[in-house]
């Protein structure tokens, strides 16, 4: 997570310092609309300061101890086990993007489209969060809880942050 | 079904993979695979294909604006007509082809392969990603179908021609929600592909391990996340504009008009690199993989992208240059500097090549071609990065020449792409033959094509008008751009030929026909669900050609 | 300084890369950037175009050939080198480029004449200090038609200073011979000089998509020597109207145009 954090948070220096470059320079010579750059730089650094906050507190909550894909020596043995959950198959994103492109014709031709959208969307939200309940028959021990507790290792069975 | 994915233990035999099923069941086929597959490489062919569907009928487009351009006061289509077809033209290519053709088609597909991860981080996300995007195609098709006929006032839509009173009807209302639903969708494509790049890589991927395609489309995919939400903002007020009263673009209600191409440009130039990116990624991988050699000045090319990255967040304005309203030298030197990070690339991919052994296939034909025509883009970029010389030029047809030969380039490479990665896909090569010669039509009808164009626009023809003065010195270079354009769709047509025929009778690839470089090479082709079920030693960025010549190591550097 | 070694440069290549010469004072400045461009670009492009060529040649697989590539990745210098080259080309450029903004951009005081030039769909209306008004649309059924076409009559060898408006969508302000565009843009003042050296008439035209009849939305400038143009200002009418696109318009409505400013009835008519 090193390099992951170092690069967005990299990148959030280079925008903080263009935010700040740009913001004296228009106010010493620029237009007054260029006030809507300024506001699109500073939501545009923070959303990268979010994002590689998070990825640096992944980094250090692991006290140093390096993923196996962090590793430069790591063989496939030492990323052995679980990964995660991934669904085959699944009827409800395609329900859920229907409901959307509904919702979206909505917007053009009026708002009777967003009932069938509203049922579809939230129909296959339904679909789509239950889904994984009922497949922990089929597949004994696919709780992830389960899985992460029974795989005392702390690094793979963390690796890929909370479930 | 869920599926409890393992990393594979096996050691890695080359080239003896066998297909086994992890999860054993049945499969879906047909109409329900494509409906409801959540595996990343369904849904990157899903993205390909509807890619090119969305680049025919845009290159139709073109085909009817070069054949009323071809001559002066032509009445081939009306100046409505005309205006529709620049506008969807423009939109389809950007925001149905060219961008997520690359980074969700080949994306998708390619870097879970190129990691080392069974799939992507939220394979039901992904399949929700395409129906988003499926839709945003849909809907801006749709405008042609209305009474008023789609929108008329260019891709960029500058506000207030936008506002209701300028452009009534749903064609618009259609252009807003169609680029909405496909911006969404770029979004969770991002969203998934970062997780899946930070989290799903296989033991042993560093970050500075992963092919340079993986870092373009991971820059790519920033890039998006913070372009994409601007776009859909803008769309939002224009929409509110349009149906709730509102004012962000009336300037008579104390709106501002100018606030739509700041809001638009943050997005579009982003954008401009969002498309070409990935594309830098995929000849890169050709280039190394065709010269039998690595990449040159691997961390050196990371940088570059990273670089071009950063600085494409601070360039929007340079389309705004003649509006009299923006900080030019801020810009300019911000534009200029990007040609820096550009020209590094080049010079490594000419490192790439140096002292290799180059097979000229049809997949390097088109990386060569790219070189070309990304090259004369990226010079005449510079030229237009001036701000006194974009004074002279700006909504000329040179710079419809210009970003013609900047896209076009990123094409080439996602052509070169297709021939060097359906092998992959479909277990068979695409006919040689078929290919040269397409590559050769479309070499020479883009540049046929675009060429003229620059000097059109010295000539002082504006973009977008429907037809011109016989008096002004346009019309010669006109026919000639027009006849490339028949060319051009001609090698389109050989090259589609080419991947109808080559898909069910081609030549059997086997897993690994270019004695390829990187991860995607070590599973069969087609790849297994879940993909690997072995997986080489990672030691250092193209494991697979460690494994296939150990007298050729790539040296490990940390 | 700069602009002496851009002179010196010119005086050696004087070729202008294709493009048009320019017919005024600023646009001088324009053209010497555009040929300092193309004395980088051109080289650039050609020793770039020759490295790729050579390499495929000199490289390529021959078949029945058993070459083991090398396999190097790094060499600093190299890197290092075409990285600070093309920093130090940008640079250069950037600073003969900023010179040349500001003698564009340079907006006078004390022009000698002040034109407000106002965009509407799809025509334009020329405002004179005098308060003499020409409003014009093209031919919408015939764009070979040039008669009829607004006519923006200017001095030369004065500077003239342009106050360019838009009375609904954006439009752009372009004359292939001036080298130079300006948009007009609801909300946004917009004002440039030009000092026009070579009388003559010079085709203008709108360069920026603003609706149905966008093609159809050009202008002629009308360049002619200052005692002509005093002698033209002078018998001006107050208003005159060329109506070829716009059947609405008829010569007994410039008043009320001028008054209100409100084009609306007068722009939306269709083809007829």
């Amino acid at each position: 997570m090193k390099v992951e954090s170092r690069t967005v948070l990299g990148a959030f220096t280079f925008l903080t310092v263009l935010a700040i470059v740009y913001w004296v320079l228009v106010a010493l010579h620029g237009s007054s609309t260029e006030r809507s750059g300024i506001t699109m730089l500073v939501f545009s650094f923070s959303a990268y300061a979010l994002l590689g906050t998070y990825l640096l507190a992944q980094y250090l909550r692991r006290h140093g101890i390096p993923r196996p894909e962090d590793r430069f020596d790591a063989t496939q043995e030492d990323g052995a086990g679980v990964i995660d959950y991934f669904p085959a198959t699944s009827i409800w994103p395609v329900g859920m993007g229907l409901g959307m492109v509904f919702g979206a014709c909505a917007l053009v031709w009026g708002l009777w489209y967003l009932a069938i959208g509203a049922v579809l969307f939230f129909g296959a939200v339904f679909g789509w969060v239950t889904e994984s309940d009922y497949t922990e028959d089929v597949l004994p021990g696919s709780d992830p809880d389960e899985l992460a507790a029974s795989h005392g290792d702390f690094a793979s069975s963390s690796a890929h942050g909370d479930h | 079904m869920t599926i409890l994915e393992e990393r594979p233990q096996f050691a890695f035999e080359a080239h003896e993979a066998s297909l086994m099923e992890i999860v054993p069941g049945p499969r879906p086929h047909g109409i329900v695979k494509f409906v409801t597959s959540t595996d990343h490489k369904q849904i990157g062919l899903n993205y390909l294909f509807t890619g090119l569907a969305g680049f025919l009928v845009a290159g139709l487009m073109a085909l009817v604006m070069r054949t009323q351009l071809i001559v002066p006061n032509n009445h081939f289509v009306t100046e409505n007509v005309y205006n529709e077809m620049f506008t969807i033209h423009g939109t389809l290519m950007l925001f149905v082809f060219a961008g997520p053709f690359a980074f969700a088609g080949f994306g998708n597909y390619l870097v879970p392969l190129m990691i080392g991860a069974p799939d992507m981080a939220f394979p039901r996300f992904n399949n929700l990603s395409y129906w988003l995007y499926l839709g945003g195609f849909s809907l801006l098709l749709a405008g042609f179908l209305t009474n008023n006929g789609a929108a008329q006032f260019g891709w960029f839509g500058y506000a207030p021609l936008t506002e209701a009173i300028h452009s009534p009807g749903p064609g618009a209302d259609l252009w807003i929600v169609g680029i909405g639903l496909t911006g969404f969708s770029g979004i969770f494509t991002a969203v998934n592909i970062i997780t899946t790049v930070f989290t799903l890589r296989a033991p042993g991927m560093v970050m500075f391990r992963m092919p340079i395609f993986v870092w373009n489309i991971l820059v790519t995919m920033f890039l998006i996340l913070l372009a994409f939400p601007v776009l859909t903002a803008a769309m939002a007020l224009l929409w509110i504009d349009r149906h709730l009263g509102g004012n962000f673009y009336n300037a008579n209600k104390g709106g501002q008009p100018i606030l739509w191409q700041n809001l638009f440009w943050f997005f579009g130039h982003p954008e401009v690199y969002i498309i070409a990116l990935p594309y830098f990624g995929v000849a890169t991988e050709i280039l190394a993989t065709m010269s039998r050699k690595p990449v040159f000045g691997y961390k050196g090319m990371i940088a570059a992208t990273l670089s071009i990255g950063a600085l494409a967040m601070g360039v929007w304005a340079h389309h705004m240059y003649t509006t009299g309203a923006v900080l030019l030298p801020f810009f300019a030197a911000m534009s200029l500097l990007i040609a820096v990070p550009t020209g590094i690339k080049f010079f490594n991919w000419i490192g790439t090549m140096w002292r290799g052994t180059i097979v000229l296939n049809t997949a390097m034909l088109f990386c060569l071609g790219f070189l070309a025509m990304f090259l004369f883009g990226g010079i005449t970029g510079v030229i237009l990065a001036q701000p006194v010389l974009d004074f002279q030029l700006h909504n000329t047809y040179f710079v419809v020449a210009h970003f013609h030969y900047v896209l076009i380039g990123a094409v080439m490479a996602g052509f070169g792409g297709l021939y060097y990665w359906l092998p992959k896909m479909t277990g068979r090569k695409l006919s040689e033959k078929w290919g040269k010669l397409g590559f050769a039509l479309l070499f020479i009808g883009f540049n046929l094509t675009f060429f003229p164009q620059h000097d059109l626009g010295l000539r002082g023809m504006p973009r977008r008008i429907e037809t011109y003065n016989a008096g002004m010195g346009w019309n010669f270079l006109n026919e000639l751009s027009s006849i490339g354009a028949y060319i051009t769709a001609i090698g389109v047509l050989v090259n589609a030929w080419n991947i109808f025929t080559s898909w069910r009778h081609g030549e059997i690839a086997g897993d690994n026909p270019w004695d390829g470089q990187t991860l995607e090479w070590a599973c069969s082709s087609p790849p297994p669900d879940h993909n690997f079920e072995a997986l080489p030693p990672i030691r250092s960025e193209r494991p697979v050609w460690d494994a296939n010549h150990p007298d050729m190591l790539t040296k490990v550097g940390h | 300084m700069c602009c002496s070694a851009m002179h010196q440069l010119t005086g050696l290549l004087a070729t202008n890369f294709g493009s048009p010469s320019g017919v005024t004072t600023q646009d001088h400045y324009t053209r010497e950037l555009w040929r300092l461009s193309g004395y980088f670009s051109v080289p650039i492009g050609l020793i770039v175009l020759g490295l790729i060529t050579f390499a495929i040649v000199r490289y390529r697989h021959r078949p029945g050939e058993d070459r083991k590539p090398a396999q190097f990745q790094y060499h600093i210098p190299i890197e290092a080198t075409y990285t600070i080259i093309p920093l130090v080309i940008v640079a250069v450029i950037f600073g003969f480029m900023y010179n040349a903004e500001n003698h564009v951009d340079k907006v006078s005081a004390k022009p000698a004449v002040a034109i407000t030039v106002d965009g509407f769909q799809w025509g334009w209306r020329f405002v004179y200090p005098n308060g003499h008004v020409q409003i014009g649309t093209a031919d919408y059924n015939n764009i070979n038609n040039n008669n009829d076409l607004p006519v923006l009559v200017l001095p030369s060898n004065e500077t003239v200073q342009l106050h360019v408006v838009s009375l609904d969508v954006v439009h752009t302000f372009y004359v292939k011979e001036f080298l130079f565009n300006r948009d007009l843009i609801p909300g946004i003042n917009n004002t440039f000089d030009i000092n026009v050296t070579k009388p003559g008439l010079y085709p203008g035209q709108c360069n920026n998509i603003c609706g149905e009849y966008h093609a159809y939305m050009r202008f002629l400038v009308d360049v002619m020597t200052p005692t002509q143009y005093a002698a033209w200002y002078a018998n001006q009418p107050a208003c005159s109207i060329t109506t070829a696109g716009v059947p609405g318009i008829q010569k007994g409505s410039c008043a009320a145009i001028n008054a209100g400013a409100d084009f609306t009835g007068y722009t939306q008519a269709p083809k007829g």
